[in-house]
């Protein structure tokens, strides 16, 4: 093999990769045209910075799914948006209002989202239960842990001002929370393509045995995700309760679905080993105007549901079936 | 000596089946529950234990099916309640043969639903937990379609398939058989049977190969997808019954009733000695393993926690049950397999 040809095979699977990037670019633009048919004032500038608004929280939630999701063995966490909700419910009493509180709420969020990504983390890694059930069942004990808190206090107190104004306010016209998006999009793809850890989690997702082989400990680095994951759920609750004001009961359960289909939409392998954050964010912005659009035509919830559903079942045939093997 | 020991050996393989401790927890259950509820075992109280736990064995068995054949429905539940809400949007109060219609639309779509699932995780070979996550949001969108809030119509001749006293038009025939045997047992007797049935089949065992390794029942000529799709299938006329009964008991149709049973149908058929990875296990099992769940419920139920504890405490039993069940089957295949290397 000459480096022509090798540079070939590579600028190919780049090519690849990109292709499925161009793939969501363009089912957003598709949206966008059949809104702007449907529904007037679908494409005005507003619309479409408030869409991306909307749509920042589902990205921040893809992006626990995508590092699950990268490291293979059917990585995915459902349980990210119960894990916000609860920091969300336990922090507001805590935050009050203050600024000064803020500390205190972070190291309880992070707490939080250290318990029960660890926990996720051991069943998935070490017991090797398939992690859709475990998050499934760990999503039911959180959700039942903010049942029993709601049912013995009220849902009191307010999110600090920082964090109002980092995910509810805008500089000009810009919403802030997108600043968020655009600073820590960057640091995911760097941290992993380049630092240790993030190798070797592609790597185990890429290939098990030969990670394994090579020296990576699997298991750990997939608890680690599971971790990771976790973290990054109760700090967006954190994000979620600025941008909301004050704390529901049901506040994070609902991006559950979409941010797994925001980073199926976005390229990342279900099988592990490849995912590219602007991709998810770009999966992130299509299904927030789909929500839009099924809204504004007055489907509403079930259409929500529905569309989700059949985009997310027929991404999967064409990314995931494998029939090329026999 | 040697005969003796033959012996022990074959107690001893007997013991570390899953199978042993499942019949081991059923009877300590039952003695608990019996002894919690003195009259548990009175026709009555057993007759209404026996129907809040029906969905929960039919929604198991089914699953059990699905996982033996190597994969996992996750769309189960809202499957369900998508076959309640068809069935009470067919049906007309003031019309009886309107349930004819509905048994029969709901029927199409239940093999639609495993059809579908089937074709995911056979033919296109989408990993079963991602495909069935997916499409119970099409089910579950479909069914708030339908019906957005709790209710609906259902025509009076349905309660039979809940309890055929409480349908005072009932036939003479049918009525003395419901006094005799309640819809519910009816309605778990058939599942039984139809499995019995499929299991002496080509394809029922066929299932058990797909699941124990893909692969291998691939190059020795098995259609390893349309057994998948098969398995979905079956796991779909399982649903249909557990529908007829919702829809006989409540009347009405709603679209988030099923949510919760899928995860505890999938506990429930661990429970019952089923591997997730496939291959091993039996259905009759997974029904029992459905009872040893609901016992738990039920004990929890008369010590008295309050509601609010609820979903975490079955969400807590749901977690042990499975990672248990996993960690016995992961420990005494370790064990069995240090003992043959002893030998």
């Amino acid at each position: 093999m000459n480096g022509t040809s090798i540079a070939l095979s590579g600028f190919r699977r780049n090519a690849d990769k990109q292709k499925k990037l161009i793939i969501a670019f363009l089912l957003i633009v598709f949206l966008f045209v059949l809104g702007q048919v449907a529904v007037s004032n679908f494409l005005s500038f507003g619309q479409v910075l408030l869409t991306i608004k909307l749509a920042s929280f589902i990205a921040l939630f893809g992006l626990c799914q995508m590092i699950v999701m990268v490291g293979g063995g059917d990585g995915l966490d459902l349980s990210v948006g119960y894990t916000a909700t609860l920091t969300a419910v336990l922090t507001a009493s805590i935050m009050n209002g203050q600024n000064a509180n803020l500390g205190m709420a972070l190291l309880v969020a992070l707490a939080i989202g250290l318990l029960v990504g660890a926990a996720n983390g051991f069943l998935a890694a070490y017991v090797k239960l398939p992690p859709l059930i475990v998050t499934l069942s760990m999503s039911l004990i959180v959700q039942g842990g903010i049942n029993v808190y709601t049912a013995g206090a009220d849902i009191t107190g307010k999110p600090s001002p920082i964090l109002q104004t980092i995910a509810a306010k805008s500089t000009g016209v810009f919403p802030n929370i997108l600043v968020v998006l655009l600073v820590i999009a960057p640091i995911v793809m760097v941290v992993l393509s380049r630092t240790k850890w993030g190798l070797a989690l592609l790597g185990a997702g890429t290939n098990e045995t030969a990670a394994f082989l090579g020296g990576v400990r699997v298991k750990r680095v997939r608890f680690a995700s599971f971790v990771i994951s976790g973290l990054l759920a109760s700090v967006i609750g954190l994000l979620l309760l600025g941008n909301m004001g004050l704390a529901f009961k049901d506040m994070g359960s609902n991006y559950v679905m979409p941010s797994i289909a925001a980073a199926v939409v976005g390229g990342v392998s279900m099988s592990g080993g490849e995912g590219n954050y602007f991709g998810v964010i770009l999966g992130a912005i299509f299904l927030q105007t789909l929500t839009n659009l099924l809204v504004a035509i007055g489907w509403g919830d079930a259409g929500k549901w529905l569309g989700f559903g059949i985009v997310l079942f027929t991404l999967l045939i064409v990314y995931v079936s494998d029939r090329r093997v026999r | 000596m040697a005969n003796n020991s033959k012996g022990a050996r074959a107690l001893r393989k007997y013991l570390a089946k899953p199978e042993f401790s499942t019949l081991l927890i059923l009877v300590a259950m039952l003695i608990l529950a019996a002894f919690l509820q003195r009259n548990f075992f009175d026709a009555k109280p057993l007759n209404r234990t026996l129907n809040a736990f029906t969905p929960l064995i039919l929604l198991a068995m089914g699953q059990a099916v699905v996982i033996i054949s190597g994969g996992l429905d996750l769309s189960a539940g809202t499957a369900l309640s998508l076959l309640t809400c068809v069935m009470t949007s067919v049906m007309h109060k003031a019309n009886p043969e309107t349930g004819l219609y509905a048994i029969l639309a709901a029927f199409a779509v239940a093999i639609v639903i495993g059809v579908v699932n089937g074709i995911g995780m056979g033919y296109l070979r989408i990993p079963s937990v991602i495909a069935t996550f997916a499409t119970s949001y099409i089910w579950l969108g479909a069914a708030l379609f339908l019906r957005p809030t709790p209710g609906g119509e259902s025509v009076a001749w349905f309660k039979v398939f809940y309890d055929v006293k409480v349908y005072a038009n009932a036939p003479p025939a049918l009525k003395a058989f419901g006094a005799a045997v309640p819809s519910a047992l009816t309605l778990v007797l058939v599942g039984c049977i139809f499995w019995f049935v499929l299991s002496r089949t080509r394809t029922g065992r066929y299932i058990y190969a797909v699941g124990s390794n893909n692969t291998s029942a691939y190059e020795s000529g098995i259609n390893t997808a349309r057994i998948q799709l098969w398995a979905c299938v079956i796991n779909s006329v399982f649903i249909f019954l557990a529908a007829l009964f919702f829809v006989g008991q409540n009347q009405s149709g709603d679209a988030r009733m099923g949510d919760p049973l899928t995860l505890r149908a999938i506990a429930a058929a661990v429970v019952g000695g089923v591997a997730l990875a496939g291959g091993r296990g039996s259905v009759f099992f997974a029904l029992i393993g459905a009872v040893i769940l609901s016992l738990v419920n039920k004990i929890i139920f008369f010590a008295n926690i309050p509601y609010a504890y609820q979903t975490l405490v079955s969400g807590v039993i749901v977690i042990i049950a499975i990672a248990s069940s996993q960690g016995y089957t992961l420990y005494s295949r370790k064990s069995m397999a240090r003992r043959g290397k002893l030998a």
